[in-house]
């Protein structure tokens, strides 16, 4: 027999398509042109790349991962790695489903030179010098020595050319609610979604092909040939048009989540499946034989070939061996033989098939059967381009061959070994694999409630069985759903043996691949053993079997054999590997998609972004930090103290609408305050402000505001702008306890709030409000009045947070705004001035106040940072009060002091260290340059003997540099408070 | 100088800023504070309201009423109320009365008297009776509405609750999510039009305004005014 | 992502949700050793079996408890705390003025 030419690349390939019925998925009035590797070809719509390309005899469409060896597809289902191409601004895409679009223009990748002459090649030559674990065990002695090598090893190993300049798309998700969801289309999935709508459910049918029907659109399932295609007809034509179905092609369920969270990417979506039942119809993996060269392009799975045929109208070769372990190849065989592809010899593994008839089909067919022999080689020319014949032998034993053999020429190789279930999706949802040794095949059991199974990832590869079991899991997932439908009849069961227990037959001269992916093969595998690994996940972790893009879909079952042999276990001993989401590769840009980063505005945002503040983010909200100075500036230092002067000397203004508010109303409201809060609360007058400071039951500092007593039964209390919703929270779950008999209520949204704080701060006031006594005698610091101020209604709080006379007003924000602009235009003529955050900081930094969360940490306790005085010891409860007890008990650990520099010494930062010679005793927690007193200041952690006033502490600051700090009385200005007091 | 109650032009209402920045935004007086009219052509809006619309009404009046005797002050005052929680009733004048949970409402003013009764009912209540609680939604919250018939879909890109009218009736209330922030989704219909109520942190609506308009691109959805939720089409 | 049965709203997405800890009894703090705040605030028992938890949920600002079996996830139960809590929690009064 003469060598086997390969198909050309002719020019008339479109036109050399197989006829109708064969390739369902194209639309031959539809041509379409791309390039591959710079030359153009045509397709047809509906085409994939791999599909078009094989069309013209093209095969090899990449280069293996490791030792760059030519690829072809090998499932056509894009369920391995073989296929991965570039297109101009997308690496790694999948040749065998990405639908081929008119003008594509694609390259393959992971070569050096060109696709077809790769100059890494050789590395195939150096192959048994680069077993598995070669890279971690060569590279990285001496220290050091990775990295050197990396850089190269990178350039060498990475797959495809990211586009940086390339601009992401708009992806986005979105949640889809149905009583049922079935995984897959083949003839479990659709009776399953047809008996289930039937029975009156919603029914979503999630397919990852373009078209319905599973196998039952290439596979052949008797000799006839008609079956498949009238049991096809027969339940689409129902399911397609059935309202209660919504059917979902190209459309992937890429992971199981806890009670049927599902989530299905189709196109740049990704649906958040939200199913009462969900049942798995996701069929199962055909695998491949293990021989020499079984990765060459031309030898591919029996389903790639009948998918080229039936989908596509693709003629797989000219001449064709069949390698199979089951019946199923027979009928593959059978498929080739009616499209006009010579079958120059099946191979069966087995003595005979399960059906006889089979056997006189082929002999009728004219198809030589060669029983209990397999393929020991893939036979090539130099290039390993194609293959271009193979050597059987006859098997004499599990995995060994007679020593002679008999050699055939062709260019396709298509094999079938046995199938694997489709199990990933099940065994995230916690479902265990057992292998039965005796059938050679895993079956699935341990699925939580409300997840069914069906068809053959079920163990049934009867069509009948098959149709049957989806009947039975829909009628399960009805019963679930509180329909009251009859459980269907269960016909016997009719045994088929679809798995060939050894597929496996290692060659002197190696290249018997396991996992396509990484390029491993038996000996790999089996080294793994050698180096004492017997677990298959730590075989897996060794070797990076199963890492690949595939994921183990064929790999896994070959190695759970291996590793069982090797270690004269079972499989069912062994196991697999575990399955994780997700089932397939997906983009960032299906997870980040159109993410949600919700922020909160203060009613007068858009006047400070009309007086350009710079903005800094707080909590959710955004605040200014600080505005343009004077001379236009936005330098931080700069506007910053300017702010701070003229709060200092005349008047200035901050929104702290952010702060938050919290109305404790109702006959208890004192004393839920007095159980929450430090101090006492119960004869807090009304119409008088009191500091209060929370602590969590462990005696740690979480938060701190104002609380205004409003009246006998109504408090308003401020609470942090980050705090207030834990604040608020931790209220509600007490009062689930204690029952008494007050409402709590966040009101953060809906209160505005302006501190007017200066010294003209009550002038600027008094032009405004003219029904509240402002004088100092009638409104004194630390009361509460309300009144209303430009004819809004308003609550007056007299405050000395910044250390001035100064007027929190707090008004229902729809007001916000004008009262904003109200306060502009009355303080212009006092040279009124808005702050931001940043010079309110500075001034509470000079009065010493604490911020909680800045200057507390998560073991801040009241004594050590100087609020003993805001805890009343008397009273008999609040929450906390044990543990501040005991702590106080305690011998002190640290302090928080004031400290002062000089203004020309260097600036520490928030967090630097205080040190006690080698002993770390603090840190730094609030730092800045005083303008007013002319010096840096700052709050930090000190070992309580250098708490004293007078006392020297050591700052470790930038660059290691070590500098000695004062510690000073706090606070640092106006220590008599006479200015706030005014 | 007395301005006392002179609240008038005062009211800013969260979203009217954003608003004002479009370019053909017409505006109407509605109580205390501009509404938007319109936002663009008649014939836009229609189309909106019918098939992808959003509208503000953080304008019209609306309060919370809570506490172990809410429910007798409403019901003192005619106001029908919902048997459980979860649920909203129409009232006789068109406003909405919502029940939160076992003691808590929300009252929601009707677009057909400009809100007059909620906000009357709220002012008669300034001193409130023992054992109820105001609760200030009108500032605490923004009040906007999704229209037409793709609502259900466009809320399934925020929203993990299914707001399907088959699984969420007219009349429901969802304390949920919405684009990760707490809202409150009231199922309602003006005339024939399906329609959500979105009861949203009024500080947040800032945020949730563009993330709404942007979910409802697909459906060739917009903004709506007020006219447009006046037309005969939603009455 | 888990369903919780929330008892005011029904099954929503358990990131709807916030957890408040398990269910404790607090120890008399004025009587109680120090050994016995130090075991109520910071020791878990951590044990495989149900617990009783504290859940809130966040849009309806609701607490309510949840008995859950640590070791298969399984929520069992959900219920308003007005179960367990009946009536007013009292602390022994002796404040002086302040």
């Amino acid at each position: 027999m003469s060598r086997y030419e390969p198909l050309d690349d002719a020019a008339d390939a479109v036109a050399s398509r197989l006829p109708a019925p064969m390739g369902s998925l194209i639309d031959r009035e539809r041509p379409l042109h791309f390039t591959f590797e710079g030359e153009t070809y045509r397709g047809f719509a509906g085409d994939s790349i791999a599909s078009a390309l094989a069309a013209h005899g093209r095969l090899v469409l990449s280069r293996s991962f490791k030792y760059h060896r030519p690829r072809g597809a090998l499932t056509l289902a894009g369920q391995d790695a073989n296929t991965l191409v570039q297109l101009p601004d997308e690496p790694n895409v999948l040749a065998d489903v990405r639908r081929l679009e008119d003008g594509l223009s694609v390259t393959g990748q992971n070569y050096s030179g060109s696709l077809d002459h790769d100059r890494d090649m050789r590395l195939g030559k150096f192959a048994r010098f680069m077993p598995v674990g070669f890279y971690y065990r060569a590279f990285y002695k001496p220290r050091g020595a990775w990295k050197r090598w990396e850089p190269l090893i990178r350039r060498k190993a990475g797959l495809g050319r990211f586009d940086l300049d390339a601009r992401g798309s708009y992806h986005d998700k979105a949640y889809l609610f149905t009583d049922v969801m079935v995984v897959g289309s083949g003839p479990a999935g659709l009776s399953a979604a047809l008996t289930a709508a039937e029975g009156g459910a919603r029914v979503l049918l999630v397919e990852q092909q373009p078209q319905l029907g599973g196998s039952l659109t290439y596979a052949r399932f008797d000799i006839d040939g008609r079956r498949g295609e009238r049991l096809r007809d027969e339940l689409v034509s129902v399911v397609a048009r059935h309202p209660s179905i919504r059917v979902m092609c190209d459309a992937t369920c890429n992971g199981w989540f806890t009670d049927n969270y599902l989530p299905v990417i189709q196109g740049r979506r990704m649906f958040k499946v939200r199913a009462k039942e969900c049942i798995v119809a996701s069929g199962s993996f055909d695998q491949p034989a293990i021989f020499r060269n079984n990765d060459l392009p031309g030898v591919m799975l029996a389903s790639a070939a009948q998918r080229l045929m039936r989908h596509y109208a693709v003629k797989p070769g000219r001449r064709a061996v069949v390698l199979t372990g089951n019946d199923d190849g027979y009928l593959a065989a059978l498929d080739l033989h009616e499209q006009g592809i010579e079958v120059a010899a099946l191979a069966d593994m087995r003595p005979s098939p399960e059906n006889p008839a089979l056997a006189e089909a082929l002999a009728a067919a004219g198809i030589p059967v060669r029983a209990e022999q397999t393929v020991y080689e893939a036979l090539h020319d130099k290039s390993l381009h194609r293959v271009t014949g193979v050597e059987l032998r006859r098997i004499v034993g599990t995995g060994d061959v007679a020593d002679q053999g008999q050699r055939i020429d062709c260019d396709l190789l298509c094999m079938t070994a046995g199938y694997m279930p489709v199990y990933q999706l099940l065994c995230q949802a916690g479902g265990r694999l057992r292998y039965d040794d005796e059938a050679a095949e895993f079956s699935i059991s341990g699925l939580p409630a409300h997840l069914h199974i069906a068809g053959s990832v079920n163990a049934l590869h009867d069509l009948d069985r098959v149709s049957e079991d989806g009947v039975r899991a829909a009628t399960e997932a009805l019963r679930a759903l509180g329909h009251d439908v009859p459980m269907p009849q269960r016909s016997a069961p009719a045994p088929r043996r679809v798995n060939h227990p050894w597929p496996i037959f290692p060659h002197p001269k190696g290249k018997a691949f396991v996992d396509f992916d990484e390029d491993l093969q038996i000996e790999d595998i089996l080294n793994a053993t050698r180096h004492g690994y017997r677990d298959v996940q730590l075989v897996k972790r060794f070797s990076t079997v199963g890492m690949g893009p595939s994921q183990g879909r064929h790999s896994a079952l070959p190695t759970a054999r291996l590793v069982a042999r090797a270690t004269d276990r079972s499989v069912s001993e062994t196991g697999v590997t575990t399955a994780r989401p997700p089932f397939t590769a997906e983009t960032l840009g299906h997870l980040a998609g159109r993410g949600f980063d919700p922020f909160r505005l203060t009613p007068m945002h858009r006047r400070h972004e009309a007086l350009g503040a710079h903005m800094m983010p707080a909590g959710h909200w955004r605040r200014p930090a600080y505005y343009p100075a004077t001379d236009g500036s936005l330098a931080r230092e700069r506007c910053m103290q300017e702010e701070a002067r003229q709060v200092r000397e005349k008047v200035g203004m901050i929104d702290v609408s952010t702060l938050g508010g919290l109305e404790i109303r109702g006959p208890d409201a004192a004393e839920f305050i007095n159980r929450l809060y430090t101090f006492g609360f119960l004869k807090q007058p009304v119409g008088r402000t009191r500091y209060a400071v929370m602590t969590s039951e462990q005696g740690v500092v979480i938060d701190d505001g104002v609380s205004c007593r409003l009246a006998e039964d109504h408090f308003y209390v401020t609470a942090t702008t980050s705090g207030v919703t834990n604040v608020h929270r931790s209220m509600l779950q007490w009062n689930a306890r204690w029952r008494l008999d007050v409402d709590i209520a966040n009101v953060t949204s809906a209160f505005a709030a302006i501190n007017l704080a200066g010294p003209l701060s009550r002038q600027v006031l008094e032009t405004l409000c003219d029904d509240v006594d402002l004088s100092a005698e009638a409104f004194p610091y630390l009361e509460l009045r309300t009144g209303h101020v430009a004819g809004i209604p308003a609550r007056l709080l007299r405050v000395g947070f910044v250390g001035e006379l100064g007027y929190e007003i707090h008004v229902p924000s729809r007001y916000g705004e004008a009262l904003w602009d109200r306060l502009m235009e009355a303080g212009a003529a006092f040279g009124l001035r808005p702050f931001g955050v940043e010079a309110q900081r500075l001034l509470r930094l000079e009065k010493g106040h604490v911020i909680i969360g800045q200057d507390t940490d998560g073991m801040s306790h009241p004594e050590e940072i100087g609020l003993g005085w805001a805890v009343n010891r008397k009273k008999p409860f609040f929450v906390g009060r044990r543990a501040v007890d005991i702590l106080a008990a305690q011998p002190q650990k640290r302090r928080l002091v004031g400290f002062r520099l000089p203004a020309s010494s260097a600036k520490p930062r928030e967090g630097q260290l205080v040190l006690e010679g080698e002993t770390i005793t603090g840190n730094v927690t609030s730092c800045e340059y005083s303008p007013t007193l002319g010096a840096v200041i700052g709050l930090a952690y000190a070992a309580p003997e250098k708490a004293a006033p007078g006392s020297q502490i050591t700052l470790r600051v930038d660059g290691g540099q070590e500098i000695t700090a004062e510690v000073v009385a706090l606070p640092f200005f106006d220590p008599d408070n006479t200015r706030q007091e005014l | 100088m007395t301005t006392q109650n002179a609240t008038t032009g005062l009211s800013r209402p969260p979203l009217n800023g954003l608003h004002a920045e479009r370019p053909r935004v017409e505006w109407k007086q509605l109580g205390d504070a501009e509404i938007p009219a319109r936002f663009s052509g008649p014939t836009d809006e229609g189309f909106r309201l019918d098939h992808c619309g959003l509208a503000d009404l953080s304008a019209l009046p609306r309060f919370g009423l809570r506490g172990p005797q809410a429910a007798a002050a409403l019901a003192e005052r005619g106001y029908r109320l919902p048997d459980e929680p979860n649920r909203c009733r129409i009232q006789d004048d068109g406003s909405r009365l919502a029940r939160l949970s076992s003691t808590e409402y929300l009252l929601l003013g009707s677009l057909t008297d400009a809100g007059q009764r909620v906000s009357m009912t709220a002012q008669d209540w300034a001193t409130l009776p023992p054992g109820c609680y105001s609760l200030p939604r009108q500032d605490s919250h923004a009040w906007l509405v999704l229209t037409g018939a793709s609502t259900a879909r466009v809320m399934a890109k925020l929203c993990g609750v299914d707001l399907d009218a088959a699984a969420f009736p007219a009349g429901h209330i969802a304390q949920t999510s919405v684009a990760r922030i707490d809202a409150i989704v009231i199922r309602d219909a003006l005339g024939e039009l399906p329609c959500l109520h979105l009861l949203v942190d009024s500080a947040s609506a800032a945020y949730l305004w563009p993330a709404l308009l942007d979910a409802m691109q697909e459906f060739d959805g917009g903004p709506l005014g007020l006219d447009a939720l006046l037309s005969p089409a939603a009455a | 992502m888990k369903i919780l049965h929330c008892p005011l709203n029904g099954p929503r997405n358990i990131s709807e949700f916030i957890y408040g800890g398990e269910l404790k009894t607090m120890p008399d703090p004025a009587t109680c050793s120090d050994r016995e705040w130090a075991d109520y605030v910071f020791y878990h028992d951590n044990l495989p079996a149900v617990v009783t938890e504290w859940w809130f949920h966040s849009a309806s600002g609701y607490w309510f408890l949840a008995e859950r079996h640590t070791l298969t996830d399984e929520v069992l139960r959900t219920f308003d705390p007005g179960e367990l809590f009946r009536q007013r929690v009292e602390f022994a009064h002796a404040e002086t003025p302040s």
